[in-house]
């Protein structure tokens, strides 16, 4: 409890960070106490809560500071905290593994060879050290439905592009740092595209909004060839445009 | 269902309500009205419901149309109350007979069949805040109807305007304008011309920084540039420079939120941030003075001086007993 840091981020919000680290077993606590605190202070009969944000290691949680002070909250923030420490006896995550196809070929890598250079290894390496991994889903954010998952293999670890692109395709599946995922629609993006993937990384209906992948589930990306990506798609792969 | 239709715009419009705080874990910008003082006195003005109010069939009452740097037409397909507040854009009406009357701001006005309102280039100030009776029909997403630039293009919220766009609103009365407003509030100068100084709560990095850092981040004076927008104020000055720093994982940030990038020079989110963001942070600017900041343009200097949490939170509530009491 020592470790963990509870502090005013702003008028009404909260920023709760643990240690600065990538870490499943922690990550896996966080998402606990966000559970409990929104059964505790987000509950329909009286909310003091109305928006909460987790991440890597932190949690940013929005109150009405009208009904509560950060002092009161801060106090129930830590007994929430306390009670996952205490009852934190390493249950297992039952999580179905969420499978992502991928067309790692180079149209629609744009980055592959460039990746294989920097990272010295072959096409077919980063290709399987990309897809033998099961990834965790820490944060969702950025934009709608992008998630960032990690931990990428240290291999493939290669900082964010110089420049970044103004216009990465929906459905590319790219890497950064430490981590891997998927950009939901088209977008600027600084990461270095290895694939594309033909599915869908949100539905949508007239009142909600469901990303496929929900923080904490786990990930991991499958092979397809170019036929089953048009077959799935409907379409060939994003090509880039050279200027 | 009776419309506006823009006739001309050379700068930026969108519709704005009070943001979709509630979707930041999906993803999605809190976004909202960049001033919200001239945005709630429009309607406060209007005399419009200030909160979105369920009882209401989720008809958006609210929803004001926010025009950046003005030079933006409309002509009226029925007849209408206005009122613009904010930036101020010298606005005029052409009448359909070919007459011209000067509409000051925060003053409610008609529009009738035909005519046509003209908002020039604002001198000073950036957004003005047109809102009408009953508020504009806008298609909620997420509970607000607020426009997101960069998240335009997944199609949620209404399409971007550009001229030719018919914007909706409920039929109403437009015999009895007598506005209700009390004096204190549009004599208040929530707004000052002279340099604004931003108070921000410091961050937990903040007190591990070095005093000759802190000392020069608020001793010095910060330009804005260019590339400010709804989305972040990005401030130059001399480069400030963080040791001992290690890289930071990715965190939810905040309306607010001095993130200091390598090079050293702050920027100040605004209403369309992201959600997440990596760079160090210094700490967040309070609300009332990013209502501020908002109207500030490019060019303008600021200074940072830091505040405690119940200096902020009394600023806020202060904020909002103002709309709440002038009711």
């Amino acid at each position: 409890m020592n470790n963990i840091i509870i502090h005013p981020s702003s008028e009404n919000s909260v920023l709760i960070t643990w240690p600065e680290k990538i870490c499943p077993n922690q990550h896996q606590q966080i998402l606990k106490t966000l559970s409990l605190l929104n059964t505790e202070l987000n509950n329909v009969s009286d909310p003091v809560v109305f928006e909460s944000i987790a991440s890597y290691n932190s949690i940013m949680i929005y109150y009405y500071f009208n009904k509560i002070s950060f002092q009161q909250l801060k106090k129930r923030i830590s007994d929430c905290i306390e009670l996952v420490i205490n009852t934190n006896k390493a249950v297992q995550e039952k999580s179905l593994t969420i499978e992502i196809p991928v067309y790692y070929g180079e149209e629609a890598g744009w980055d592959l060879s460039n990746v294989a250079k920097q990272c010295q290894l072959s096409l077919k390496e980063i290709i399987t050290l990309h897809s033998q991994q099961v990834y965790r889903s820490y944060a969702l954010g950025f934009t709608p439905g992008f998630c960032y998952l990690g931990t990428l293999n240290e291999q493939l670890v290669l900082p964010r592009k110089a420049t970044p692109r103004l216009q990465v395709p929906k459905g590319a599946v790219a890497i950064a740092e430490q981590q891997t995922a998927v950009y939901p629609n088209s977008s600027p993006g600084g990461w270095h595209i290895i694939g594309q993937t033909p599915v869908d990384l949100y539905q949508q209906n007239k009142e909600a909004f469901t990303p496929l992948i929900q923080v904490g589930q786990q990930v991991k990306f499958t092979e397809i060839d170019k036929a089953t990506y048009l077959e799935l798609a409907g379409k060939p792969p994003f090509t880039e445009e050279k200027h | 269902m009776p419309s506006l239709t823009i006739s001309r715009l050379k700068g930026n419009a969108t519709f704005q309500d009070l943001g979709r705080n509630t979707a930041q874990h999906l993803g999605f910008s809190g976004s909202g009205a960049a001033d919200e003082y001239s945005y709630l006195l429009a309607n406060m003005l209007i005399g419009n419901t200030l909160t979105k109010d369920k009882s209401l069939n989720n008809m958006p009452s609210s929803t004001a149309l926010e025009i950046t740097l003005g030079q933006c037409s409309l002509v009226a397909n029925a007849s209408c109350q206005l009122v613009i507040t904010g930036a101020d854009c010298q606005a005029q009406v052409s009448l359909k007979n070919g007459e011209q009357f000067v509409v000051k701001n925060n003053q409610v006005f008609t529009l009738s069949q035909g005519d046509e309102l003209h908002l020039g280039l604002p001198k000073t100030q950036l957004h003005s805040y047109l809102a009408i009776k009953g508020g504009f029909y806008a298609k909620k997403w997420l509970n607000s109807v607020s426009q997101t630039g960069n998240e335009q293009s997944l199609g949620f919220t209404e399409a971007s305007l550009k001229a030719g766009s018919e914007l909706s609103f409920q039929p109403h009365e437009t015999t009895c304008s007598e506005s209700l407003l009390t004096k204190s509030l549009l004599n208040d100068n929530f707004h000052q011309l002279e340099q604004l100084t931003l108070r921000f709560l410091p961050s937990q990095l903040w007190h591990l920084l070095n005093t000759d850092v802190t000392q020069q981040f608020l001793a010095q004076d910060y330009v804005i540039t260019p590339v400010s927008n709804r989305m972040g104020y990005r401030l130059t000055g001399d480069a400030l420079k963080l040791d001992n720093v290690a890289t930071t994982l990715s965190k939810p940030i905040n309306y607010g939120t001095i993130q200091l990038p390598h090079d050293g020079q702050p920027i100040v989110l605004m209403k369309e941030r992201q959600t997440i963001g990596g760079y160090p942070t210094l700490g967040t600017v309070i609300q009332t003075d990013l209502f501020r900041l908002s109207q500030k343009r490019p060019g303008e200097k600021v200074r940072f001086m830091p505040a405690t949490l119940s200096q902020a939170q009394a600023q806020l509530h202060a904020f909002h007993l103002k709309f709440q009491q002038s009711k």
